[in-house]
């Protein structure tokens, strides 16, 4: 179709075009234009089906207020085509529909309505009750709007940004950008939040002129100007605020593209003050087939030709009830739209220039008119219009019928930030009775209408945030507050009217296909209150958040007279505000882990690398699972693990050992100089939760190692148990500072005395002793200790030298044929030893004397306080806990039982930990923890292996350590 | 977590830079003389008050210190000790 042309308003460019496909077909748009827009221009009218009566819907409002325009683009089900901005190359699909949204097989369902009351679903179906299960299956197909398949793959690119500012102002209309100006020329930083693409508002199309004889939407577009231009404010469009919390947080989802780095987008601002000035949508009307395609409201008409140079229709009734409406039918009508009559449900306090304006343009105006039914199946073709008593009415053709009852503020965001609401009956609005003390409103959504004292009241607003996050502007506040007296204060708003009707027809919720008639049969079945009728008729609760009922519900209740408050009392909104991708909170999601400094070398070394926790680790070097050669080759001769994920801490200060008496159960005051000791963390359960080895380095100066898993929280593990001690002490996270090389086997020293001028003898470096030497100059510390149970060092080399020392290591072992050994190959050989892994071998409830540790506490320092020390005393004999054990299979030949098996008799008795088929000792062996009655030397225990059916497998408690139990290879 | 946590080093900062720490039961009792019922509770039982309580909180993604704070457990914010001692 033709657009308007050369309109100052117009936000299409008539020459870009961009193709798109409806319904298989290619069709037309223009730069600028959204779905709905372009779909609307290319002639297309029945936009989708309802819920439940499958009722042709069409476009009826341009803020995503309700679902009639929902449809599937570029496979993604229940998108708003009216907020979505047109891309080439989308597809197009309507929703809900079986054969066309012109000619759906399912419309039937409208002629049954009668036997879907309010609520049919709890009462209906449900005698006899076996009928009930067959019943819901066809109403769950039959519900819902868009479809999606289990294997949707959601496509795109997904962000989340946190920015900080002192105001953060919700609205991007004339009251919101002056509220924004006001705070950023305190010097303020000001984020605006606008969920359409553009700042304006309402002001922003309409090419009435405003008090100084200019149209007004050259006074939005001046506002946006300064806007833009202003450097404290930072200007987010295409984003509708999802939620307001607690002390000034606000999130907004915003709408990107192919120009952006996403397609949306999470936003989270922390504001000190927040101002909303969102503005209003329009109230809908309420008469039979309110709902048709070819019914649209006053601004929605208007934004088509004035946004989109799209003219709605040809021959148009107007049905308002508010001075806006009739300025869009004046304005309509000079851009070439034929106005047959506008009815006003008001009787008087019409503007008298708008009256003028539509009689020299020959233009009926009916006042206390309104409509009271749309004909026509697909399409209005007539409208019927009644005086509001009923008495006259009129019949009337047109092909599009604008209806519209007024305005309705937007008071989602006031209503999250936990403002009370309270009814106006000047205004007939919803407005706000306290604030928080960190929220300000402004602007149209307190009713007013004069766009001179909109922008006064965004001005005010802004100035008292201002001052509240310290500004002094009491001079600007008197001068605006003077100001606002003078000019025009919140208009007369227009009140719930309908003419006589069934009810039947007349829709109060597009998206659930609430009618009038179903809220009766909710109060006559005694809801008497907005929330209750609400839940029982779903009105509300779809696709449109609300938006569409949200105001005409509680004022029809209160009309009614059955609800026992006086006042309207308005329902409860909750976040999200606007419907939001899943995939947006999902966000980016990247993947993040955290790599040593021979990830690598190791990977190039061919080891499989895995994520363990925050971390990427080598699980093996070769393709065999049990790595019996990584084994069989530190049992032997010599092996090189990537262990620089441990943690390890510096710990120093006049009182760093009253700190580790505090956490460690050993006595750590006899340690002496270079012996390293190993000790273990439990929490005030006596239940372990770490394990390390700690050396002291100099006077009041230690270092200490922890497991993975804990490096993370350890000082904050410190700092907590001793918060109320004052004590002079620092820590220093040296986990990432270090890496650490693991060498072990019988061939491990002649490897090192090849890398060191350090003597490296059994006699000058001996088992569980800290040296500190040069390695090819690089400056190490070295552990001699033996968690794999041979002879092995644990270099801890600064991790920007990590892969030279590796690489000198590597090269002095050639001639032994040094080779990597993995995290398997230790799990296994570790387990030779019955060492314990935290987190395998223990629980969160298994103390210290459960596996065998006891011997590490130090009973007799109370004065240490030790975390654990009550609970290590508590239960050091008490009965019924689990108990660690080692066992062997019974069965020679058997193999190693699954990781994780339950230990059973007539009950389960405990599991198996770990267990392997040892390369060394060549059978199964196995860590578990069982009940104590069966943890002595020689019982037996049977254990359930997953898929067993039931053919147990049979083990025995033996001693452990399995593997060189005088630990010979350890300390040669 | 939307509410703001006022540090000591660092000041006003969102909840999420933080870790809960429990509710404040002051300094371990000397514990020869407790029984292990008397040091459970004093472990793991909390008074779970309705309304405004002391409590611990640790700067995790920040300083890293261990600080206490009052919190409105019914409003979920955070009370200034001003506020507290004008009897709100």
């Amino acid at each position: 179709m033709t657009r308007l042309k050369n309109l100052p308003t117009l936000r299409i460019h008539p020459d870009l075009f961009r193709s798109f496909t409806y319904r298989g077909k290619t069709y037309q748009g223009l730069e600028g234009d959204t779905v709905a827009t372009a779909l609307y221009a290319n002639g297309i009218r029945v936009f989708g089906r309802s819920l439940k009566y499958h009722r042709p819907r069409g476009l009826y409002s341009l803020d995503g207020e309700c679902s009639n325009s929902t449809m599937e683009v570029d496979g993604i089900p229940n998108i708003r085509t009216e907020t979505t901005v047109l891309t080439s190359g989308m597809t197009v699909k309507p929703q809900n529909v079986k054969g066309s949204p012109e000619f759906d097989l399912m419309g039937f369902m409208d002629g049954l309505s009668w036997a879907m009351p309010a609520g049919f679903y709890y009462r209906v179906f449900h005698k006899p009750a076996c009928i009930w299960p067959a019943a819901i299956k066809q109403i769950r197909q039959a519900a819902g709007l868009g479809a999606l398949s289990p294997d949707f793959r959601m496509k795109g690119r997904f962000d989340e940004i946190y920015p900080a500012a002192e105001i953060c102002v919700i609205g991007g209309g004339p009251a919101g950008m002056a509220a924004a100006l006001a705070a950023a020329g305190k010097g303020l930083r000001v984020i605006l939040l606008e969920s359409r693409p553009w700042l304006g508002g309402a002001f922003e199309y309409r090419a009435a002129a405003g008090r100084s004889g200019k149209p007004l939407f050259e006074g939005a577009r001046g506002l946006a100007q300064s806007v833009v231009a202003n450097s404290n404010i930072r200007v987010f469009t295409h984003s509708p605020v999802v939620g307001v919390y607690s002390d000034g947080q606000v999130t907004a989802f915003q709408r990107g593209g192919a120009e952006k780095s996403f397609d949306e987008r999470y936003i989270e601002i922390r504001a000190r003050t927040v101002v909303v000035a969102t503005g209003c949508i329009e109230r809908p009307l309420l008469f039979e087939n309110n709902e048709r395609p070819g019914v649209m409201q006053a601004e929605c008409a208007l934004r088509l030709a004035r946004t989109w140079g799209i003219l709605p229709g040809s021959e148009a009734v107007f049905s308002i009830g508010h001075d806006q409406g009739l300025e869009a039918a004046i304005d309509l009508c000079d851009l070439g739209l034929k106005v047959a009559a506008v009815a006003d449900t008001r009787e008087d306090g019409q503007d008298p220039r708008l009256l003028d304006a539509l009689a020299q343009r020959r233009i009926p105006v009916l006042k206390g008119w309104v409509a009271q039914k749309a004909h026509g199946c697909q399409q209005v073709s007539k409208v019927t219009l009644t005086s509001v008593n009923g008495h006259f009415n009129r019949k009337l053709p047109c092909d599009l019928l604008v209806a519209s009852a007024g305005l309705t503020p937007v008071t989602g965001p006031l209503t999250l930030a936990d403002a009370k609401l309270a009814y106006d009956s000047h205004t007939g609005f919803f407005l706000p009775q306290t604030l928080p003390t960190w929220l300000y409103a402004a602007g149209r959504l307190l009713g007013l209408n004069d766009f001179e004292a909109i922008a006064a009241s965004g001005r005010l607003a802004g100035l008292k945030a201002a001052v509240r996050n310290g500004a002094d502007a009491a001079a600007g506040i008197r001068d605006c507050e003077n100001q606002f007296k003078e000019l025009p204060g919140p208009a007369r708003g227009s009140k719930f009217v309908s003419a006589p009707r069934s009810g039947k027809k007349a829709f109060i919720c597009f998206d659930e296909d609430t009618t009038l008639k179903n809220v009766d049969q909710a109060m006559d079945m005694g809801f008497d209150v907005p929330e209750l009728i609400k839940r029982f008729t779903s009105a509300g609760t779809g696709l449109g958040q609300g938006g569409i009922p949200g105001h005409n519900l509680p004022l029809y209740v209160n009309q009614s007279g059955s609800s026992p408050d006086p006042q309207p009392r308005p329902t409860l909104t909750r976040p999200p505000l606007v419907p939001t991708l899943m995939a947006t909170y999902a966000g980016a999601n990247h993947a993040l882990v955290k790599r040593t400094p021979l990830h690598e070398l190791q990977e190039a070394d061919g080891g499989r690398m895995e994520t363990v926790g925050d971390w990427k680790r080598a699980r093996r070097f070769s393709d065999d699972a049990r790595c019996r050669e990584e084994i069989e080759n530190v049992r032997t001769n010599v092996g090189l693990l990537d262990a620089s994920t441990l943690g390890k801490f510096r710990l120093f200060g006049p009182d760093s050992l009253k700190a580790l008496q505090r956490i460690y159960v050993s006595d750590m005051s006899r340690m002496h100089p270079g012996k390293a000791k190993y000790s273990a963390m439990c929490n005030e359960d006596g239940c372990l939760t770490d394990d390390g080895v700690i050396v002291q380095t100099g006077e009041n100066d230690y270092y200490f190692t922890t497991s993975t898993g804990r490096a993370g929280v350890t000082a904050e593990w410190i700092r907590y148990h001793t918060r109320f001690d004052n004590w002079d002490f620092s820590i220093v996270n040296l986990t990432d500072a270090y890496g650490v090389i693991n060498i072990a086997g019988p061939n491990a020293r002649a490897v090192l005395a090849k890398v060191t001028k350090a003597a490296v003898d059994n006699k000058a470096f001996p088992y569980m002793v800290y040296r500190e030497f040069e390695v090819g100059g690089v400056a190490v510390r070295v552990l001699r200790l033996g968690f794999v149970g041979e002879l092995s060092y644990e270099l801890h080399v600064p991790s920007s030298w990590m892969p030279y020392v590796w690489g000198l290591l590597m090269e002095a072992g050639q001639e032994f044929g040094i080779r990597n050994f993995g995290l398997e190959a230790q799990n296994a050989l570790r387990l030779d030893k019955a060492h314990i892994i935290i987190g395998s071998e223990s629980e969160q409830r298994t103390t210290l004397h459960d596996l065998g540790l006891g011997f590490l506490w130090h009973r007799h320092k109370p004065e240490a306080k030790t975390v654990g020390d009550a609970a290590l005393r508590h239960t050091e004999k008490q009965p019924g806990r689990l108990k660690l054990v080692g066992f062997k299979m019974e069965n020679d030949s058997a193999a190693a039982p699954k990781d994780g098996s339950p230990i059973v008799d007539k009950r389960i008795r405990g599991y198996v930990c770990t267990a392997r088929l040892s390369v060394a000792l060549k059978e199964a062996i196995g860590l578990a923890l069982v009940d104590d009655e069966l943890a002595a030397v020689g019982s037996r225990l049977a254990i359930y292996e997953d898929s067993c059916q039931g053919q147990l497998i049979y083990a025995k408690v033996v001693q452990k350590p399995f593997y060189d139990p005088q630990g010979k290879q350890l300390r040669m | 977590m939307a509410f703001l946590i006022t540090c000591p080093l660092c000041g006003p900062r969102d909840a999420y830079e933080f870790r809960f720490g429990g509710e404040d039961k002051g300094p371990r009792p000397d514990q020869e003389s407790l029984s292990p019922e008397a040091w459970c509770d004093y472990v793991h039982m909390a008074e779970s008050r309705f309304g405004v309580q002391q409590e611990w909180w640790y700067h995790r993604r920040g300083c890293g210190t261990w600080f206490t704070i009052y919190r409105d457990t019914v409003k979920n914010l955070e009370v200034s000790p001003n506020d507290l001692e004008a009897g709100k």
